[in-house]
Order: structure tokens, then C-alpha cells, then sequence
């Protein structure tokens, strides 16, 4: 197995590098300039001249492609041009916040989805399958930030059980579960509501497979038949969607992460567009890029664990 | 652009639903001695003072530095100056000398000293340096600055600059910056920022908040409050909830007459709006056809109709504009009788004088940022009732900023406070030399150069009464010329829980910040 991990990792090698490419031509093919958004809009166009040759922004474009190209080699991504902050620190500094966020929600997502995905698979065409069907239909269709303004109102307004902002000290593990239990429950209802769905869909295959018919015959107790014979094979399209999912929360909760004041690598991202920081943005999609072929891999790896057909090679 | 819409959605929702649900009890304070302000941005500029000039930043450096002189806090207007650094300052009769005598016993944050003039030499000098600094062509007539003695300084100018006290106050290069930490930091002094203020840098959290610290060593005296946090929260509604849940004190509004409305419910809360003014002006690009034509733009000023626009900005949170200059700006002058009246017949018959019978089309290229942009669609409804086409491109702002740089849009909707004076906006806006997309472009989206010779000419008289007529005639030059047309003010917003007491009467910031002083501190209700 470590040597297909090894493969992976080698063959993505390529995607980094064309990711990086595709990164540093679209940002500065992007109209609008960071030397402006730096300088403010009473800055003279012969000041920002001077800041765009300060930073560099004024030489050929292939210069700067191949300083960039060796710089991330070296493991030097810069300052942000707008913040003047170490990329890599920038990004080390919210990445915990996105990582506890991230897995918050995928465990409560998992929790709540794959149970109710599979009491609903059970139950199918009966009140419980309806509920669980429309209740995930609305988690699906509820847009995030209506979903965040809610809960706010309703657990810091007027409960006030939890901070309306949800950034704070790391260090102080109740802090944190403070800060952390809003934006988790709004991310990871929705992650619930995906899995709930794949969930129930993947289980009526396999309930209708022989093999569950098999079992059923041979007198096997139904508790043992749902759960070990029909949910591990049902786990793997859903291991898949968690995967793909898991790549679009990293960068797409940035509407959690800006309703709920917290950091994230998706805010970061967002922000580093609208202000242009060209060398924050190229840091981010590399590592984002980074995320995404790590999730992927585990996700194969996973498939492994829950089914020992699969074989790497 | 897509997530800010959604943004924007999520507050005109969130507003209704958290002041439709009651505003609740009032509060009691705060626990710690910590005041906490909420700011709409996500994340700081660069903290340095002579660097940034973003909104987000300005009422921070005003905590952390001082200057020669500065602003009476709660007040942005230039008569209310008053002595900062400087105990006492002179001037020469013709105005080329200025020797200002500074305040003995002024200690640097994080022990760096007593400050001296060679700190106000250093900071000055950096201030004027292209290199290091945004704010260098201020001090373009800056010829020397020099330290007379331990506590003198002495600034010789090239030309006379009437409004130089405005120049030396803690704003923008006005900020004074310790020259031993300036200096051991380099490019890191953004990092950890030195000045005199009354409040100390302490820690910065990007995205998150940025944290000051009484200085007990303020020459007024130490502050009341312990410290400062400064919170970066770019949701309205994230920052509506904060404020109404009391984890912020003091916030930052939207300049909009239903927050406002929405706020004033709230118990035991007080809403300010306050100097100086942002101008909503529609700059109409007079090089290109068919506003090249004065009988176009002369028509599309009667198809103006302001009082729908103050119908729809509200009347608490602006103020219709009077001429090219705000209000309370040096050398504003009431120019209303050259604002035409809204008169869509005369709009209709000018253009057909103009040979557009049938109407034009403009194209124009505007921010999708909601504020500016509910104020386009208006506009573009207007003009359209006279037969004017707006053909809008909607634009991400970054790129927005880009592209009437180059001169790409017709009109160009811009919303700007500058320093009150009227020379900074006359000669940003509309003298030749800023006429954008040339090498020394700022904003001149119009190419007017109608007074350049009026606003050269202002800038160096040192009779007031002279100076006010300069100002009025490039004024009136500019405005008979139809370059612009000035719609509304926006005033700043702010409100803060009244168990905050700010320690002085607020009308008005330069920093678009309230001031926090020594004596701003917490009381009960």
C-alpha cells in the first residue's frame, strides 16, 4: 500500500504544477491591481507605478512565473502583498480553524446522516422515509447563511448559550467547542442531509442484492444483516460523496466562516480576490490543490478498509 | 461577487428578523474594562500609518499615534485643531517657515524612548518618501525639516501651504512614528506599530481582531480603558448581532436610513452620524461622444431627480449635495442655484437641441457593491425616463477600480470623503494633472480642466478671503460645465451602547472612526 501512496503522490505532482500555472496566469489576468488596492484610491497612477516595481509586478511575465516556480520549490511563498504577513504564517494562523470546522462537521454529519439514511432505506414509503426525505431535501436547499443567521438568533439572542462570534482562543478547549459548536451544526446539518440521502439510496441497492436475500435465508439475525452485510457495502458511494464533499467545505464555507465572524482558508481566499494579493492567493491554491489530492487519496484508502475486495496495486 | 450578494441577502434578512424579533433588554456593560468595536472588513491593511489609507485601518492609527497637532476629538473640522506633540507652533509672514516647539516627556510605546524632533524629522521625512510611504505628494513642498534643538522643529517650504496644519495632524502622513523602532523594525515596523498614542499595539489576529493596550504612559495620562479590541467582522448581520448580543460596544454602521432606524429601536442605544460626508457624485466623461456635448450633460442634470434620491437614502444618513465640494469642507461653497431642476421636458428638448431626438445610450461600468450600485440602478431609472439609456455593466470591485482607471466607463459613479479642505477634492477630481489613465492620474474622470489655474492658484494664497473666492470661482467654473453631478452626502454611522461614554461629544472623525481617548471609558446605566 505505501507504494501505491507513493505513486499518487508522484503522479500529482503534475497536477500541483499545473495547478500553480493555471493559478499565476488567472490572477493576473483578473482585472484590478494590488498595487491600487494597496496605495487606496487616492493613490496617483505614478505612485502605484512605483509600488507595482517595488513588488515586482512590472517585470516580464515569465520572469516572475520562473521567481514564483522556484520560490515554492524552496518553500518560500512570500509576503501578501496587501497584508506584507508571511503567506505560509497567514495560512498556518486559520488553517486549524478550517481543519477543526472540516472534521466537526463531518462527524456530526456522519452521525446523523448515515443512521437516518439507513432508518429511512428501512423504512421505505412510510411516514419516517417521507420526513427523512423532505427534512434532507430542505437541508439540501437551505441556504448556509440563512441557516447560520438562524441559529444565531436562536442560541446567542435569545438563549444565549453561544458567542454570535466564533473566533477566539484555540488553546482553551471549552472556547473552542464554544466556538466551534454553531458553525459545525450548520455546516455538518447540511453534510448530514447529502449523507442521509446517499445513504438511504445506496441501501436499496443492496437490499435487493441476493446476497442480502441469501443471508436473510440462512436465518441470520436482521440486525446483523443490516449493519454488517448491507451498510458495509452500502459505505462506499458514500465515502465517495463525503470525499468529493469534503474538498468543496474546505474552500466553500466561507459564508459559515463570515456569518459566524470565525477564520477559515475560505475566507482567506475570498479575500485575497478581492483585494488581488497575488502571492496569497497562488499560496492558497497550492495548498488547497494539496487538500483536495490528500482527501482524494484517503478516500481510496478508505474504500480498502471497508472493503477488502479492493486491492491497491 | 456572488458570495457578497449572498452576503448582502443574508443581512436585509437577518436585519429584519433580529430587530422584527425585539430588541430585548438593555445592557448592563461590559465584564472586562476591554472596549470591543466591531468593523465591517474582514481582515486589516497593512498597519503601518504612512502605508495604508483604507477606511478599515484609519481609526486605528488615530488610537495609536498622534501628531503635531491634531483634530479636537469628536470633531473633523479644520478650526477645531488644537495641540497634539506640538505645544505651540509660528509661522512666517510669508508663510515658508513654520518652527513648532514641542511637549517634553512624550514617551514611545514598548520603551522606546522620549520622542524628540528627531523623531518628528525621521516620521515627517519618511512620510514625504515615495518608497515608504502613500501619502508622499503632500509634501511635495516640504523643502526641509529639520531638528533645531531637542524639542524644535523647524519646516521650510518650497511654496506656502495654507492648510499645512492639516498636513502635521495624526492623519495619514501626519501620523508621528518612533524613529528607533521604525528604524531596528524596517518593513516589519507593520507588524508591530510605534507611536505616542493612548493606545499601545498588543496583537494582531489576521481575520479575526487586531489588539491595543492602554499606554500608561500617555502624556495626557493614562486611559481609563484597559485596552482595545478590534474586531474585523465583515457580515452586517454577524455585526447587528454582536452588537445587539453587547459583545461589541461600540459599531460600525451601515450609512443607511432603515439601520439606522433599526438601531435607534434598540434600548438604551445611541446612534451617530457624523462629518465628514462621502459625496455620491456621477462624473460624466466630457472627451467622449456624446457627453462631449454640454447640451448632453446639461440634460442629464435636469434628469436628475434628487429629492427621489434623498427619498431613498434617507434623510438622517444623507444630505443633498450643495456643489462639486461637500459641506464643511474649507472652501465649500453653496453653489444650489447651478444644481437645474428636475425637469424632464428640458432633459428631453437639450438632447434634441444635441440631435438626439430619439435618445442616447452611455456605457457605463459600475461595482457590484450593493450601496453604490442601488444607487446607479436609481440613477439609470432616472435617466431612462428622459429617453438616456445607462447600458450597465455590473463589476466586481476590484475590477470596477481598475477599469474606470483606464477610462473605460462614460459615467463613473464615485463616493469619496477626502481631507475638508477643498483643494484635496477640487485637485484630485478635477484639475488636468489627475485626469486618469495619464502618469499622473488620481480620479479626474471627466477630464474637466476648466479651473486648473483657480485650484494652482488657491492652493498657495495665503489670504483666506482670497483663497475661499479661488475656490468658489473654480467651483462655479467647474459646475457651469455640467462635469459632474453631485447627488448626495453620505455621513459616517456609528452607534455604541450608551453604558459607553466616549469622553466628548462626536460630530464628526477625520478617520472615519470615533476617537477613543483617555477619557472614553465604561459607565453604568
Amino acid at each position: 500500500m505505501l507504494a501505491y501512496v507513493a505513486r499518487r503522490l508522484f503522479f500529482a505532482l503534475p497536477t500541483l504544477l499545473a495547478v500553480m500555472t493555471l493559478v499565476f496566469v488567472l490572477v493576473r489576468i483578473v482585472p484590478g491591481d494590488p498595487a491600487q488596492t494597496i496605495l487606496g484610491d487616492q493613490a496617483s497612477q505614478e505612485a502605484i507605478m512605483a509600488l507595482r516595481e517595488r513588488l515586482g509586478l512590472n517585470r516580464p511575465l515569465w520572469e516572475q512565473y520562473v521567481d514564483f516556480l522556484q520560490s515554492a520549490i524552496t518553500g518560500d511563498w512570500g509576503a501578501s502583498m496587501v497584508t506584507g504577513q508571511p503567506v505560509l504564517g497567514e495560512i498556518a494562523n486559520v488553517l486549524p480553524y478550517t481543519i477543526d470546522l472540516t472534521v466537526a462537521s463531518l462527524i456530526l454529519g456522519a452521525v446523523v446522516g448515515i443512521p437516518l439514511g439507513v432508518w429511512s432505506a428501512l423504512h421505505r414509503n412510510r411516514l419516517i422515509d417521507y420526513v427523512t426525505r423532505i427534512g434532507s431535501l430542505l437541508g439540501l436547499s437551505f441556504p448556509a447563511f440563512v441557516s447560520a443567521i438562524l441559529l444565531l438568533l436562536i442560541f446567542s439572542i435569545y438563549l444565549n448559550w453561544f458567542p454570535v462570534i466564533s473566533a477566539g482562543d484555540r488553546s482553551d478547549p471549552l472556547e473552542r467547542l464554544e466556538n466551534l459548536a454553531l458553525p459545525a451544526i450548520n455546516l455538518g446539518l447540511i453534510m448530514a442531509a447529502y449523507i442521509t440521502r446517499v445513504t438511504r439510496s445506496s441501501m436499496l441497492n443492496v437490499l435487493g442484492e441476493d446476497y442480502i436475500r441469501t443471508a436473510q435465508a440462512k436465518g441470520l439475525p436482521h440486525r446483523s444483516i443490516i449493519w454488517i452485510h448491507a451498510l458495509r457495502n452500502a459505505l462506499i458511494p458514500v465515502v465517495t460523496v463525503v470525499g468529493l464533499y469534503l474538498g468543496i467545505l474546505i474552500g466553500n464555507s466561507v459564508l459559515t466562516e463570515i456569518v459566524f465572524n470565525r477564520p477559515g482558508l475560505g475566507k482567506l481566499i475570498v479575500g485575497a480576490l478581492g483585494q488581488r494579493d497575488y502571492t496569497m492567493l497562488q499560496g492558497l491554491m497550492v495548498i488547497y490543490t494539496f487538500i483536495i489530492i490528500i482527501v482524494n487519496l484517503l478516500t481510496d484508502l478508505t474504500y480498502g478498509l471497508i472493503d477488502p475486495r479492493v486491492k491497491y496495486s | 461577487m456572488k458570495q457578497t450578494g449572498l452576503i448582502t441577502a443574508a443581512t436585509l434578512a437577518a436585519g429584519a428578523l433580529t430587530l422584527g424579533l425585539g430588541g430585548g433588554a438593555a445592557l448592563a456593560g461590559p465584564d472586562t474594562n476591554i472596549l470591543n468595536i466591531g468593523m465591517a472588513s474582514s481582515d486589516a491593511g497593512r498597519l503601518d500609518p504612512h502605508l495604508s489609507a483604507t477606511t478599515v485601518d484609519k481609526a486605528v492609527f488615530g488610537w495609536m499615534f498622534s501628531g503635531l497637532v491634531r483634530f479636537a476629538p469628536g470633531s473633523s473640522s479644520p478650526e477645531s485643531i488644537e495641540p497634539d506633540l506640538a505645544e505651540s507652533w509660528s509661522a512666517s509672514d510669508d508663510g515658508l517657515e513654520w518652527t513648532f516647539n514641542l511637549r517634553q516627556g512624550v514617551q514611545c510605546h514598548h520603551g522606546y524612548g522620549e520622542l524628540t524632533s528627531a523623531d518628528i524629522v525621521y516620521s515627517l521625512e519618511r512620510a514625504a518618501d515615495p518608497d515608504r510611504s502613500s501619502f508622499s505628494s503632500d509634501f511635495e513642498a516640504f523643502e526641509t525639516i529639520e531638528a533645531v534643538d531637542d524639542y524644535t522643529v523647524r519646516i521650510i517650504l518650497s511654496h506656502p501651504v495654507p492648510s499645512l496644519l492639516g498636513l502635521v495632524t495624526n492623519y495619514q502622513g501626519g501620523n508621528i512614528v518612533c524613529a528607533a523602532a521604525a528604524e531596528e523594525m524596517g518593513e516589519d515596523f507593520q507588524n508591530q506599530p510605534v507611536g505616542t498614542g493612548p493606545f499601545m499595539f498588543e496583537e494582531y489576529r489576521p481575520q479575526q481582531s487586531l489588539s491595543l493596550v492602554a499606554n500608561p504612559d500617555y502624556f495626557r495620562g493614562a486611559p481609563i480603558l484597559d485596552g482595545i479590541l478590534y474586531r474585523y467582522i465583515p457580515s452586517d448581520s454577524a455585526r447587528d448581532l454582536a452588537f445587539q448580543s453587547g459583545e461589541i460596544d461600540l459599531i460600525y454602521g451601515r450609512q443607511d436610513q432603515t439601520w439606522v432606524e433599526r438601531i435607534r429601536e434598540l434600548p438604551d442605544v445611541t446612534v451617530h452620524v457624523m462629518e465628514p460626508a462621502e459625496m455620491s457624485v456621477m462624473h460624466l466623461n466630457t472627451s467622449t461622444p456624446p457627453l462631449d456635448d454640454i447640451r448632453v450633460r446639461q440634460a442629464m442634470a435636469h434628469a436628475v431627480d434628487r429629492e427621489e434620491f434623498m427619498d431613498f437614502k434617507g434623510r438622517d444618513t444623507a444630505r443633498m449635495s450643495q456643489s462639486i465640494v461637500p459641506q464643511g469642507y474649507l472652501g465649500f461653497a453653496d453653489m444650489s442655484e447651478l444644481m437645474p431642476a428636475f425637469d424632464l421636458d428640458r432633459a428631453r428638448e437639450l438632447l434634441t437641441e444635441a440631435g438626439h431626438p430619439d435618445g442616447i445610450t452611455v456605457s457605463v461600468i459600475h461595482t457590484a457593491l450593493p450601496g453604490m450600485l442601488s444607487t446607479m440602478e436609481v440613477f439609470q431609472a432616472q435617466m431612462a425616463r428622459a429617453g438616456i439609456n445607462i447600458d450597465l455593466e455590473v463589476v466586481e470591485h476590484a475590477t470596477f477600480h481598475a477599469q474606470i482607471r483606464e477610462d473605460l466607463s462614460q459615467v463613473v459613479h464615485y463616493s469619496a470623503a477626502r481631507f475638508p479642505v477643498a483643494d484635496i477634492y477640487l485637485t484630485q477630481f478635477y484639475h488636468s494633472r489627475s485626469i486618469v489613465n495619464t502618469p499622473t492620474g488620481v480620479t479626474n474622470f471627466s477630464h474637466c480642466a476648466d479651473a486648473d489655474a483657480e485650484i494652482d492658484a488657491a492652493r498657495v494664497e495665503t489670504d483666506p478671503d482670497l483663497q475661499r473666492e479661488q475656490w468658489e470661482t473654480a467651483q462655479r467654473l467647474l459646475m457651469e460645465n455640467f462635469c459632474s453631478l453631485p447627488i448626495y452626502e453620505n455621513l459616517q454611522i456609528w452607534a455604541r451602547h450608551n453604558y459607553l461614554d466616549l469622553g466628548y461629544e462626536l460630530t464628526g472623525s477625520l478617520t472615519l472612526g470615533p476617537a477613543v481617548t483617555e477619557q472614553t471609558q465604561f459607565v453604568s446605566n
